[in-house]
């Protein structure tokens, strides 16, 4: 090709930054079109509007304590949580004007506006507080004084892991139970509004586990697995026990059947909330009521009495609570080492005999065939 | 030992010389003893090391929490069963190959009786004991001469007494894990500990001992690697017969009326 005049150059140029701003326009129609077309997620009780800045992802800050404290509210995820219906000053009644003062701890005992069906009540969590501070959980000991470490003992929060708290993790992708056809039976006479589908929602969320056992293993974990956490209380290492049970492995792959924690700390049919120390009477795993828990309707239901002794949280390296494992253990770390250390010393001086096959130290005689019929017919003739 | 015409002692494959070990009976029931022992491996390790990042896809593969629970029991009940029917076949040939003929002489005393149970093959005995002396000293460049084992070696005998000592420890184990309930109706379930260490302890030495012992001795060997067919074949090579049981190997060719085609022993 040869030399292409000036305006022709000029022209090329001229058209391919016209088709690029094209380009660039269908783009932006796109992106506004499609923009157009994302229909908002459907809009929380949120009469003040919380969410006009609470919706951007990036709104935190770094506290006093020098913690980094995100407040971005994901709407999908509350919508999807089991406070979609309460407003966010219910929870939040420090709140009272916006812009707004750092908000203090949500207490989840106070009254919110909605009505407790069954008692015309208004609704609160309040029970569960009593039930947990009866627990062995309780900040308060029994005279009702502050514990050592009170810290340490868990709020509501601590194991209440709402989508909300985490909004940019990924969590369990499960939700509760929804049958279209289940449903249609209530929407026949329930038709206003999304009475049904909350009604519905909320029982059958409660018909099955709201977590994995897995989960419920990490929960608990998250304090009773640090080792300064367990030697401020003079606890053992349950965790890393239970995770060495069957019911540990079977949870660990995924069963949703096998006992996690609270399925032998809770008293069958109590609310989880009001899991006892072993030394209590009416505790679950307190010596008396070991063989009730295990044989529970949907355990161990065959099971005799003796079941109570099995140990479950075992510590293999602790000689004086667990005197038998850990004998055991040595007997047959040592007969393994002595079985394997002899014949693979064998193995190793049979490889070594392959490099100087005809050498040896002591002379000797070569023995032959004949040697070997006049030993065999010697050993026959005894 | 099947004394049967179904296997001559000595056999020829394309001119070459080949020594009857084992009978299809006894072939089928290895098979099925080393099936069932990789597989309750392939089920059994993953809970072990359930913490170990091969446990989780090993045991998903293995058909995971729901599954492979379910072949472990079932592969168990079949090495169980295998057991039993192995002690009733030892019984047997015990019976025809050693009491009969007391039996028929008029000979059956319980001394006659002891020494004919002490002389079945597998039996450990004074040769054995020789022959680990002779081999140290052979493998500790103190004598030149190999030992000379005989139809079954002491290696043979531990390899054939380790699996008769680890299903009467596993099994009624896991069995008792299996039926934890039911057990527990009857004995304490502090004892469900003890069985627990038993069962997996005593697996991991079995899983041990055979992938490092036993496939070297059979298969890893320089002589036999990748894999010694015999537990195929029923039959071993004639330098694995000079290299592995030379006395047997001598007497067999003497009683075949080839004593003079014996070859030394020689060196590996």
């Amino acid at each position: 090709m040869g030399v292409l005049p000036n305006k022709m150059l000029h022209g090329t140029a001229q058209r391919l930054t016209e088709t690029f701003a094209a380009l660039l326009a269908a783009l932006l129609v796109i992106v506004m079109l499609g923009g157009l077309a994302w229909t908002p997620p459907a809009q929380a009780e949120d009469e003040l509007n919380c969410v006009l800045c609470h919706k951007f992802r990036g709104l935190s800050r770094i506290d006093e304590n020098g913690r980094f404290r995100l407040f971005y509210i994901n709407e999908n995820l509350f919508m999807k949580g089991p406070h979609k219906r309460i407003m966010c000053m219910d929870c939040h009644r420090d709140i009272k004007k916006i812009p707004h003062d750092p908000a203090e701890k949500v207490d989840c005992t106070v009254e919110c506006h909605l009505t407790e069906p069954s008692g015309k009540q208004n609704f609160t969590h309040a029970p569960v507080k009593e039930i947990l501070d009866a627990s062995v959980h309780s900040r308060y000991d029994k005279e009702g004084n502050l514990k050592d470490h009170q810290e340490d003992y868990p709020g509501c929060k601590d194991c209440h892991e709402q989508p909300l708290y985490r909004p940019l993790s990924f969590f369990k992708g499960k939700s509760a139970g929804i049958s279209r056809r289940g449903l249609s039976r209530c929407k026949t006479c329930h038709q206003t509004g999304d009475f049904a589908e909350d009604f519905y929602n909320h029982v059958t969320s409660r018909l099955q586990k709201s977590r994995e056992s897995r989960e419920i293993v990490e929960v608990c974990a998250k304090c009773h697995a640090d080792p300064a956490f367990q030697e401020r209380h003079g606890l053992d290492d349950v965790v890393t026990s239970y995770k060495e049970t069957f019911h540990g492995k079977a949870v660990t792959f995924g069963s949703d059947e096998t006992a996690d924690c609270l399925d032998c700390h809770v008293v069958y049919g109590e609310s989880v909330h009001s899991i006892e120390s072993h030394t209590e009477p009416t505790a679950s795993t307190h010596k008396n009521n070991i063989a009730a828990t295990c044989r529970n309707e949907e355990c161990h239901v065959n099971a005799g009495e003796g079941i109570a002794s099995y140990q479950v949280h075992t510590d293999y390296s602790n000689a004086e609570k667990y005197p038998m494992q850990y004998y055991m253990l040595k007997f047959f770390q040592g007969l393994m080492a002595a079985v394997l250390y002899f014949f693979v010393i064998i193995i190793f001086l049979e490889l070594l005999r392959r490099l100087f096959p005809n050498f040896s130290f002591i002379k000797e005689k070569p023995t032959d065939a004949t040697s070997v019929l006049q030993n065999s017919s010697a050993e026959k003739g005894v | 030992m099947i004394m049967s015409d179904r296997y001559p002692k000595i056999n020829y494959r394309n001119g070459k010389r080949y020594f009857f070990r084992f009978s299809l009976m006894q072939r089928v029931q290895h098979v099925i003893l080393f099936s069932c022992v990789i597989t309750l491996g392939l089920t059994g390790f993953p809970q072990r090391y359930y913490n170990e990042p091969w446990a989780e896809p090993l045991f998903t593969f293995m058909g995971g929490i729901e599954i492979a629970p379910q072949i472990h029991r079932a592969a168990g009940l079949v090495l169980l069963c295998l057991f039993l029917f192995h002690t009733g076949y030892w019984m047997y040939l015990f019976y025809r190959n050693r009491l009969k003929p007391l039996i028929k002489e008029k000979n059956l005393r319980p001394s006659t009786f002891f020494k004919a149970f002490l002389s079945m093959e597998m039996m450990p005995n004074g040769k054995d004991g020789r022959d680990i002396v002779q081999m140290f000293k052979y493998l500790l460049y103190l004598s030149p001469n190999p030992p000379k084992y005989d139809r079954i070696c002491w290696k043979e005998k531990f390899d054939y007494f380790a699996p008769y000592w680890g299903i009467p420890i596993l099994g009624p184990a896991g069995l008792a894990l299996w039926f934890r309930d039911e057990f527990t109706q009857v004995f304490p379930g502090w004892l469900l500990n003890a069985l627990y260490i038993m069962h997996t302890d005593e697996a991991l030495l079995a899983g041990l001992f055979l992938f490092f012992v036993h496939w070297y001795n059979v298969h890893y060997a320089p002589e036999k690697f990748p894999l010694g067919t015999v537990f195929l074949t029923g039959y071993l090579s004639e330098a694995d017969m000079i290299h592995e049981h030379y006395a047997e190997y001598v007497e067999t060719m003497t009683e075949h009326g080839l004593a003079h085609e014996i070859k030394p022993q020689g060196h590996h």
